[in-house]
């Protein structure tokens, strides 16, 4: 059974008396990339901030390490929070050794750290500038170092891609592996699940404060509807033989073209079966194209199950 | 303590690179200057004024009276230089000896003579200074009328420094017993001339009535010099020690310059923590130092790296002005400063510990008030709009310390040491004129209690302002609501 590094029972916060977060059970084992997800208002922030102590829920309990959150759990884990912010007027070295020094790393390690980590992301002539005299995207990579240079054990990222081109985005999820296969915890929230389906072996479903989904990526897939496109001449009507494997939409195309339709699988129905019964219709096939699941559809159903009223 | 003291090394370090802070350092210094030797300068700077005197009575007798008056001027000026130069190459009797020599002719007259007893050269002494700056040129014409293009400045006349107009011209004539003066100027805010000329004929005719009525030359002569010999005496000691000394005073003085100072520096910095505050706020970099570092670390590390910037100020200051007293002392035997006694005013424990304390209390005090409004604030103009009701109270006891220079037994003084963030600056320049020991500790006892009152409010507004859950509208609102329930 592997450590759990952090876990949330039954935890609530509420603003003004409106429920921000509702009851969240999670838990980060050791070694784990875990993908903190939802739409924007969800509640991702004010659960990490419960997971990091800044806030205190209203109920329920929160465990960083086996302990509640303080100093000492604290030095052992990096935070990138969401609201990117960095000390303008100090170079970005010394940016980087402070929060470094903060968590515990003597005045000359930190130095040490904060130079290779630039010149790892291929910042070394930034060392001695000023964080305002860089381009936005560098000051996000300093700030990122500056949240790992005391090499933590749990690295909690809050929307870590956002603000970031293409680009950086890949560095970034190049970086959480790395940091993953060198045996780092790593728990990120982000809106976006493309970058939680490529990276993560778990994740957490989040929407109106309260979970939705917690297991592997796979599982979260299956919740997915699966989906086929068809398309045929002008002409074909094939939303009645269709509509036996499930809900049949069809695609608007352009006038005098062929024609499209999407059908989302119903349970037992296979992509197979849809293409047989095409075949022996003797429907004149332009394209048959079974579509992959996406976390996005997921969320969807998943959200559409558990809270119907968001549907 | 780690985290307490990298956020107050941090916070010290970049408060020190700020322009703000060198502008703090050298502002009292400079002011001091300026407060010293702006009067001088604005002496010097003055024109030199051109005035021509008619006198219309017989014998021209208001004349006389007007030269003997500014003569009278001029050697008083001469004779306290005389002093000021002769205390650096000689003893007190060649002084009082070049002194006399300076008294025994008109005028400066004596001058010369004075100035070789000392052995300094002729132009040792700027006799242009000495001389006044109201200077009495020749009449171009015999009335008054003739003269107002001169005044007007329509024409000009020869003077030692070339063609200018007049600045007055004075006309005075006989009025039955008295005498009228009439006083033409375009000037109309200078009216030095003008007393003195007033001074000089009133004099005049004091004399001429007490004559008239008997009185001998001698004996009007010997009147005016009569000057009465005072004492001030302090009732706590035998009349032979009773004399009260310059040292005495010292305390007391020191004490409103303390409480001046502690206000300054209150000031300058409780500023600067609110404007760091309000960039790291809308930098958004309290959340990542939330990540760190506790609250109350934040709090703390904040307020101990701006109490290390005021404490540099304070050493500063007060070195400073150690090594000047010292350096006039040095260097400058005229300036006749008890330094030993200022220094020991100055470094005097009973003074300095009593300021230490009210500096503490004082700035975390109003740096809790300001970080708070700091923390509720992303902007200066959001700080503004909730800063106008605390800076009026912090404002308060400038002028209160103010009165304290002529009446430290006011009542009002007294009441205002009552308010605690007051306390700090009012009991300042109160303690060295003696303040019941009983309303020292009920003074000191009502500050601590509202002072963590303070903090602990402080520390729950920070906590609320830090991470964006409390804004400047939250108190907007807290207020209307206060307002709609009184209501």
């Amino acid at each position: 059974m592997p450590e759990i590094i952090l876990s949330l029972k039954g935890v609530t916060k509420r603003y003004g008396g409106v429920p921000a977060v509702s009851e969240l059970d999670m838990a980060v084992t050791r070694g784990s990339i875990t993908g903190f997800l939802g739409p924007n208002g969800a509640g991702k922030t004010t659960s990490l901030r419960m997971a990091l102590g800044i806030l205190r829920p209203d109920a329920g309990q929160v465990r960083l390490f086996g302990r509640p959150p303080s100093a000492r759990t604290l030095d052992r884990v990096g935070f990138l929070p969401e609201e990117r912010g960095i000390y303008r007027k100090m170079t970005a070295e010394q940016v980087i050794a402070f929060f470094a020094r903060l968590k515990g790393v003597g005045a000359a390690e930190a130095m040490k750290r904060a130079r290779d980590r630039l010149a790892r992301f291929g910042l070394e002539g930034a060392g001695r500038k000023k964080i305002r005299e860089l381009s936005k995207g560098m000051a996000q990579k300093v700030q990122i170092i500056a949240a790992m240079a005391h090499e933590p054990e749990f690295i909690i990222l809050d929307e870590p891609f956002s603000g970031l081109d293409p680009v950086n985005q890949q560095v970034l999820e190049s970086l959480i592996r790395a940091e993953a296969e060198s045996g780092k915890t790593i728990l990120f929230s982000t809106h976006v699940m493309e970058h939680a389906e490529r990276l993560c072996d778990r994740i957490v479903l989040i929407a109106r404060g309260k979970k939705v989904f917690d297991g592997r990526v796979d599982e979260a897939l299956a919740a997915a509807p699966r989906r086929v496109v068809i398309e045929t001449p002008p002409g074909e009507d094939v939303e009645a033989l269709l509509s036996r494997f499930g809900a049949v939409v069809r695609i608007p195309g352009a006038e005098g073209a062929g024609q499209a339709w999407q059908v989302d699988l119903a349970p037992g129905a296979g992509a197979q079966e849809v293409l047989k019964a095409c075949v022996e219709a003797g429907v004149r096939l332009a394209r048959f194209e079974p579509a992959r699941p996406h976390l996005h559809d997921a969320f969807v159903r998943l959200v559409a199950e558990k809270q119907p009223e968001l549907a | 303590m780690r985290a307490i003291y990298l956020i107050a090394r941090r916070e010290y370090l970049s408060y020190v690179a700020t322009w703000g802070f060198w502008l703090s350092l050298f502002s009292l210094p400079l002011f001091g200057l300026l407060g010293f030797g702006l009067p001088t300068l604005i002496e010097s700077g003055q024109p030199t004024r051109y005035y021509v005197l008619i006198d219309e009575s017989a014998a021209g007798r208001f004349d006389a009276a007007v030269q003997a008056e500014f003569d009278q001027g001029r050697q008083m000026r001469a004779r306290e230089a005389l002093r000021a130069a002769g205390r650096m190459v000689a003893d007190e009797a060649r002084i009082e000896a070049a002194v006399a020599a300076l008294e025994a002719r008109d005028g400066l007259d004596g001058l010369p003579d004075a100035l070789r007893m000392l052995g300094l050269p002729a132009d040792a002494l700027p006799l242009d200074s000495l001389a006044g700056r109201y200077v009495r040129v020749a009449a171009p014409g015999a009335a008054a009328e003739d003269l107002r293009p001169y005044l007007m400045g329509e024409m000009t006349m020869s003077t030692p420094e070339g063609l200018q107009p007049l600045f007055a011209v004075v006309v005075i004539r006989p009025d039955g017993a008295g005498a009228a003066v009439d006083y033409w100027s375009a000037n109309l805010t200078d009216d030095g001339l003008k007393n003195q000329v007033t001074r000089a004929v009133q004099a005049a005719l004091r004399r001429d009535a007490l004559l008239a009525e008997g009185v001998a030359a001698g004996a009007l002569a010997a009147a005016d010099a009569l000057r009465p010999a005072v004492r001030e005496l302090h009732p706590s000691r035998e009349a032979a020690e009773a004399d009260v000394r310059v040292e005495e005073r010292l305390p007391l003085y020191m004490g409103i310059a303390l409480a001046f100072m502690l206000w300054t520096v209150v000031f300058s910095v409780v500023n600067m923590l609110l404007t760091a505050l309000i960039e790291e706020k809308g930098g958004k970099i309290l959340e990542v130092l939330l990540a760190s570092a506790r609250y109350h670390e934040i709090l703390t590390g904040k307020l101990l790296g701006v109490a290390a910037v005021s404490a540099t100020l304070l050493l500063f200051w007060g070195g400073l002005g150690a090594v000047t007293l010292i350096g006039v002392q040095q260097f400058a035997q005229a300036a006749d400063l008890p330094v030993a006694d200022i220094l020991g005013a100055l470094f005097d424990p009973a003074l300095l510990l009593p300021a230490a304390g009210y500096f503490v209390v004082g700035y975390l005090m109003f740096g809790s008030v300001f970080l708070a409004v700091g923390s509720l604030c992303e902007t200066l103009q959001e700080a503004q709009t909730l800063m106008g009701p605390l800076l009026l109270i912090m404002m308060a006891p400038l002028f209160i310390v103010m009165t304290a220079l002529n009446s430290l037994d006011s009542p009002f003084l007294a009441f205002a040491s009552w308010v605690p963030f007051w306390t700090p600056f009012v009991m300042m320049a109160r303690l060295p004129a003696g303040v019941p020991p009983a309303e020292i500790a009920a003074t000191t006892a009502l500050m601590l209690a509202t002072m963590t009152a303070i903090i602990w409010a402080a520390a729950v507004v920070f906590r609320q302002g830090a991470l964006g859950r409390a804004d400047a509208g939250s108190v907007r609102k807290l207020l209307r609501f206060g307002r709609k329930a009184k209501g």
